[in-house]
């Protein structure tokens, strides 16, 4: 019997090297990881090479990473490295970092220094600004990283597969919009576990493929029972989230997520690529205005006009704010965003986690008493 | 209930005391507190006089804010001073954390602390380049929404390169039409220039100053790194600091001439690979007098390239964007560990370090992460062993002296077994 749509997806999320990925591989394609959600993915895709974002899936422990790195840094890193030494992305043929946060960063110069690194291990420079000179100065750096996959892996790019993978990608946003807009009504067809289930499988799958997916998933979940019987919906915001299991607990409760502002969600797809004569320069445009991480220093204010908006438009009840314990930058975004929903007077609930799930029963306390809360 | 403090005087005051004391007992020595007692007075009483501060990190180069008339006061120097008086600054950070996270850096917390408690007046900007870490990153921009101060962020580019320079250039223009449009000034070319020229003499100075400290036996003081820091971030680009560094310079070529260290007994030459605590001066001559160590560099040494070209503004910019990156820390820090790396290594060679000190800020994750791979590269590459400390610059209650000073007993230990 064919898998249902939301399965398959479920099924390419929840493993670091999915079925996708390896029937990928065994037609004798390309896998190169990334990290962050600042990489113009569009120009990998153009070069036939599948991008997929580096996630160390089921890491529950960090002993050999810890040898290097300080408790003082993040788990999500700290959990790749431990991957990365334990050859876990053996896989990969290729690696792009960017300046995400110092933490990530600082994982550029660990993997080159402690793991057998493929040759193609690159770093582009994000501007932390969306300035007209930072768009230029970003449209040069994608330039360079376009210019050095084509060396480094014998392809060419041209204006035209550029143009068609922002044309697929742009797909790829369209359908999650529609997805997430079956989300704004009273009974939503799909949980907020399975919607990040859902985005994260598109993270580690190629496009057309996904987007195939995608639209048997649409037509199916027309056909799916609303879920009516919770008793708040949330949005979840802050930083690197990528476990549905996270979101089960809260959902178990009787939380409904609904919608978030997260990387691994909304801010992913939510602005589609305007591309006009020059690719390159539509990308940097639009990665770069797009609704951004709080690693974007000019965007405070515009950050939380976009959370309010999400609120607004999805009717949530409640803000769950999560961030992964040592994350600066959204650690500090919390101060502003607080004063932000206590003016538009949505209740939040602010938790600090590490990469793997753990102190589960704590979680189930605090998501319980938020509920009573807001009188869930 | 404890009097209300004032940052900016309680520093002033301190800066102005250890001055006159300094010129009443030792008045050969005045000249070392001279500038910067003087420039924190100015600070002080700088809203009596219609002068307009800047608030700046300890990474922002100050030569802009002189060629404009405003004066750059930077926020660490601030965090140091009140970390180091008596009441410390316990209290700022207590407050702030009730906002953000205990993870920031202490500096911040101080920073944000102190303005909210009202002990530091609300400036009238806020400028900062986005490198080297996260924490400024955040604080900086959430400041200056919370209180209201117009705010401005150099974005500074990963990789050291042409192209890095070249919009670091265009950067420095845009912070200029900002303080153009803050002050109602236009830039003074004619001013910038002169600023440059004293900002060059001092960087002279300074090379010749740290050549001179690789002298066996050293002939400064550790404490003297402290204090050299903490003047050419407040004061290059004024001739103040050129006075300073003049001083500083005829003094060790004095004594390097005669081959006199600041020590009788030399036993070890320390390096502090990393951040130095300030929190209590006194380690410093606790380790030269306990074991004959003296601290012969570190890595907030100021080691810039003079500007070359100063006959106009475009070529003044470009020099000053390869002296945003120069900039100690934002230099080592701001980009992959090999600049980190290769500095370290090039120091500890130039210096004749024969022991270095992590001393690991607990707020920088940056270099946290990569601590073991310089502590292990030290060692492989010079033979240099490495003592790494998890202690909080400013705040002594995750490290306390006494805790700090266990762990350099045992390191000395360790190593005079060997």
């Amino acid at each position: 019997m064919k898998m249902k749509a939301l399965e398959e997806l479920a099924d390419l999320s929840n493993t670091v090297f999915n079925p996708a990925m390896k029937s990928w591989k065994e037609k004798g394609n390309q896998v190169v990881g990334f990290f962050c959600s600042y990489v113009p993915e569009e120009i990998l895709y153009a070069a036939d090479i599948l991008p997929y974002r580096v996630r160390p899936t089921g890491c529950a422990e960090t002993t050999s990473a810890d040898v290097y790195l300080s408790h003082v840094n993040c788990t999500y890193v700290r959990s790749c490295l431990q991957f990365a030494l334990e050859g876990r992305y053996k896989f990969l043929d290729g690696l792009v970092f960017c300046n995400s946060c110092d933490h990530v960063r600082r994982l550029y110069d660990l993997w080159r220094e402690t793991t057998d690194h493929p040759p193609f291990t690159y770093l582009i420079q994000v501007p932390h600004m969306s300035s007209a000179e930072a768009v230029a100065f970003y449209r040069d750096d994608i330039a360079n990283f376009k210019e050095n996959v084509e060396k480094s892996y014998g392809v060419q790019i041209t204006e035209d597969s550029l143009n068609n993978a922002i044309k697929v990608y742009n797909e790829t946003r369209s359908l999650l919009r529609k997805l997430y807009e079956l989300r704004r009504g009273e009974s939503p067809p799909l949980t907020g576990a399975e919607s990040l289930k859902v985005v994260l499988a598109g993270t580690a799958a190629p496009k057309d493929q996904y987007n195939q997916l995608l639209k048997r998933l649409l037509a199916e979940l027309g056909e799916r029972r609303g879920i009516s019987d919770y008793r708040a919906r949330l949005m979840i915001v802050g930083s690197l989230y990528d476990d549905p299991a996270h979101t089960q607990i809260i959902e178990d409760l009787g939380g409904l997520v609904v919608t978030d502002t997260l990387c691994f969600g909304s801010r992913y797809f939510w602005e589609p690529v305007e591309n006009g004569h020059d690719s390159l320069l539509s990308l940097a445009k639009s990665y770069l205005n797009r609704p951004s991480c709080a690693r974007m220093t000019d965007a405070l204010v515009e950050r939380g006009d976009f959370v309010g908006e999400m609120a607004e438009k999805f009717k949530v009840d409640g803000v769950v704010f999560q961030r992964i314990r040592y994350c600066d930058l959204w650690g500090g975004e919390l101060f502003y965003l607080r004063g932000r929903l206590r003016e538009l007077g949505i209740p939040l609930l602010s938790l600090e986690r590490e990469y793997a799930l753990g102190g589960a029963g704590q979680l189930r306390t605090r998501v319980q008493a938020f509920l009573e809360r807001i009188g869930g | 209930m404890a009097e209300k403090r004032n940052l900016v005087k309680d520093t002033s005051d301190q800066y102005v005391a250890i001055r006159d004391h300094v010129a009443e007992k030792y008045p050969e020595q005045r000249w070392r507190y001279e500038a910067i007692a003087n420039y924190y007075e100015r600070v002080s009483k700088a809203k009596q006089r219609g002068e307009e501060l800047a608030w700046v990190n300890f990474a922002t180069i100050p030569e802009v804010f002189w060629a404009m008339d405003v004066i750059p006061i930077s926020m660490d120097g601030m965090s140091g001073m009140a970390a180091s008086s008596p009441e410390g600054a316990s209290e700022y950070i207590d407050l702030a954390e009730e906002h953000i996270p205990d993870y920031i850096c202490a500096t911040n917390k101080i920073s944000m602390g102190a303005v909210m408690a009202g002990a530091m007046p609300v400036p009238d900007m806020l400028v900062h380049p986005s490198a080297p870490c996260d924490s400024a990153l955040t604080a900086y921009p959430l400041m200056a929404e919370h209180f209201g101060i117009p705010y401005f962020c150099i974005d500074v580019p990963y990789f050291r390169d042409e192209r890095c320079y070249q919009y670091l250039t265009g950067e420095l223009r845009r912070l200029i039409s900002f303080l153009e449009e803050r002050t109602k000034r236009k830039l003074d070319i004619d001013k910038l220039k002169q600023v440059m020229e004293y900002s060059n003499r001092a960087h002279e100075y300074k090379q010749k100053v740290n050549q001179l400290m690789q002298a066996v036996p050293c002939p400064i003081r550790s404490i003297d790194i402290i204090l050299d820091f903490n003047a050419v971030t407040c004061l290059a680009g004024t001739p103040e600091l050129v006075d300073y560094l003049e001083t500083r310079y005829e003094i060790t070529k004095d004594k390097v001439s005669k081959k006199q260290g600041h020590l009788a007994q030399e036993n070890f030459r320390l390096l502090w690979v990393y951040a130095m605590p300030v929190f209590d001066w006194s380690l410093y001559s606790w380790l030269e007098h306990e074991y004959g160590a003296i601290s012969i560099s570190a890595l907030n040494v100021f080691d810039v390239n003079p500007t070359e070209d100063i006959s106009d503004t475009d070529k003044i910019l470009r020099g000053m964007a390869e002296k945003v990156t120069a900039v100690p820390m934002l230099r080592e820090c701001g980009g992959p560990w090999e600049y980190y790396i290769n500095r370290l290594l090039g120091l500890c060679r130039d210096y004749k370090a024969d022991a270095a000190v992590f001393g690991g800020h607990i707020g920088c994750k940056h270099t946290w992460a990569i601590a073991k791979l310089i502590k292990d590269r030290l060692y492989d590459e010079l033979g240099i062993p490495t003592l790494t400390i998890e202690m909080d610059v400013f705040d002594p209650r995750v490290a306390s002296l006494d805790t700090v000073k266990a762990k350099l007993d045992d390191f000395f230990e360790l190593i005079l077994r060997k």
